[in-house]
């Protein structure tokens, strides 16, 4: 193989993948945000707190752990500039809105569940991320990350008294 | 007061630097960080190269071989005759201090490299290519002009110099590997001065071994008049100047220390 298509595709296919990396990442990305507010908006008033009791005028009539995750990644080119940030530190801004995603949709997936199966409120609400490590073939970087939100859903009696 | 539920203010937990943004920022530091540390290695290689005398170089690298370099040709007949016309030119070098071995190595793009212990590699591309004997004795004086300036070693330095600093960057990145190996860039090639002080040594040589310096850069008209198929000189080109401004470079010192410019040529035996 001549020597310029050898270092041409050398430099050429790793450029090639962090453009398209970033073109879909992004695109992804924006979608997600996307159904993320929406969905929001859908579940805006039902309550998800992080209350480790119910408010004391809050007739229980049934409890349940309820919990939504999700599993998300990093794309390659975000991935590239965190780890150029690791080198010098500072915020890693990159991966911040994997982070909020990752919150954001893993709390709605189990609010709606809460919702769906009749409760009216999710009390003492916690968030979990584990890092799924070790997916890389040199053993380093994040393959994802894993969030999960848990709670108690309770069903209530009849209506708070205000 | 009744309590209205609102949503929380959009991008609390995001940063809004564009990643695009990020990224140049992040590119220039580091490169420039990078930059800097490459640049103190180099000039820490060239210190330590004082202390390292050319004796203590040729016993350390006497039978080295870079292996990931080139690919050493046993079975060339042509090695013989290469062999004894460089030792007919180091002779003119009197108080060199290296044994110099020469490889012929499998490679159809034209080049010749200068490596530590006296190792000079000559591609068989560039053989085929000769025509004459005198052209093969300026390539193989120049290269011993490297020897003497002791730019091989330096450049070896240098590139091992860089590929720590690559290495570092590339493991770093979380795996972005650009395909460039210490190879690359011990490939890098000399500077421009470097190359016209071994071409001159190597000019003075050939001047005393023929008697004249006709012929000797023949080899760089040619490739210059094969302009059209670049590729198959790329290598001798990339690792070395611009070849016009070269061969006048070349010319004039010659004129300058009155050597005769023309004379009859040797031809070649194969």
């Amino acid at each position: 193989m001549p020597a310029e298509l050898n270092m041409a595709l050398n430099i050429g296919l790793p450029l090639l993948t962090i453009v398209v990396a970033y073109l879909v990442g992004s695109a992804l990305e924006r979608r997600h945000f996307a159904d993320i507010l929406s969905r929001e908006d859908e579940m805006h008033g039902f309550p998800v707190l992080s209350f480790e009791s119910v408010p004391e005028d809050w007739r229980v009539g049934s409890a349940e752990l309820v919990s939504g995750s999700i599993v998300v990644s990093l794309d390659y080119f975000k991935r590239i500039i965190a780890g150029l940030r690791g080198l010098i530190g500072g915020r890693v801004k990159t991966y911040e809105p994997l982070l909020d995603r990752a919150r954001r949709e893993a709390v709605l997936r189990m609010s709606e569940r809460a919702r769906a199966r009749g409760f009216d409120a999710v009390i003492n609400v916690r968030l979990e991320t584990s890092r799924l490590a070790n997916a890389t073939r040199d053993g380093q970087g994040t393959a994802g990350i894993e969030m999960l939100a848990f709670g108690t859903a309770v069903k209530l009696d009849r209506q708070p008294v205000t | 007061m009744k309590f209205v539920a609102r949503k929380p203010r959009e991008g609390i937990n995001v940063s809004d630097t564009h990643p695009l943004a990020e990224a140049g920022i992040l590119i220039v530091a580091v490169s420039a960080i990078f930059a800097l540390i490459a640049l103190l290695l180099i000039f820490l290689v060239d210190i330590v190269l004082l202390f390292v005398s050319a004796e203590t170089e040729a016993r350390l690298f006497a039978s080295w071989v870079p292996e990931d370099l080139v690919t050493v040709e046993e079975n060339d007949a042509r090695q013989e005759d290469l062999a004894a016309l460089l030792e007919r030119l180091a002779a003119r070098w009197p108080d060199s201090p290296y044994t110099y071995r020469l490889e012929v190595s499998q490679s159809d793009a034209a080049n010749a490299m200068a490596f530590p212990g006296g190792l000079i590699v000559v591609t068989s591309g560039l053989i085929d290519r000769a025509e004459t004997e005198n052209e093969l004795a300026f390539v193989l004086g120049h290269e011993l002009g490297h020897f003497r300036n002791r730019d091989h070693i330096r450049m070896l330095g240098r590139g091992v110099a860089l590929g720590i600093v690559l290495g570092a960057l590339i493991s770093g990145d979380g795996g972005a590997n650009l395909g460039l190996t210490v190879a690359d860039l011990t490939a890098l090639g000399f500077s421009r001065e470097q190359e016209a002080d071994a071409d001159e040594f190597g000019l003075s040589l050939v001047q005393e071994e023929y008697g004249h310096v006709g012929g000797s850069w023949r080899f760089f008209e040619r490739l210059l008049d094969e302009g059209d198929a670049p590729s198959r000189f790329l290598a001798y080109l990339n690792t070395h100047p611009a070849t016009e401004r070269r061969i006048e470079a070349i010319r004039d010192y010659a004129k300058k220390r009155g050597w005769p410019l023309s004379g009859p040529t040797t031809p070649l035996n194969w």
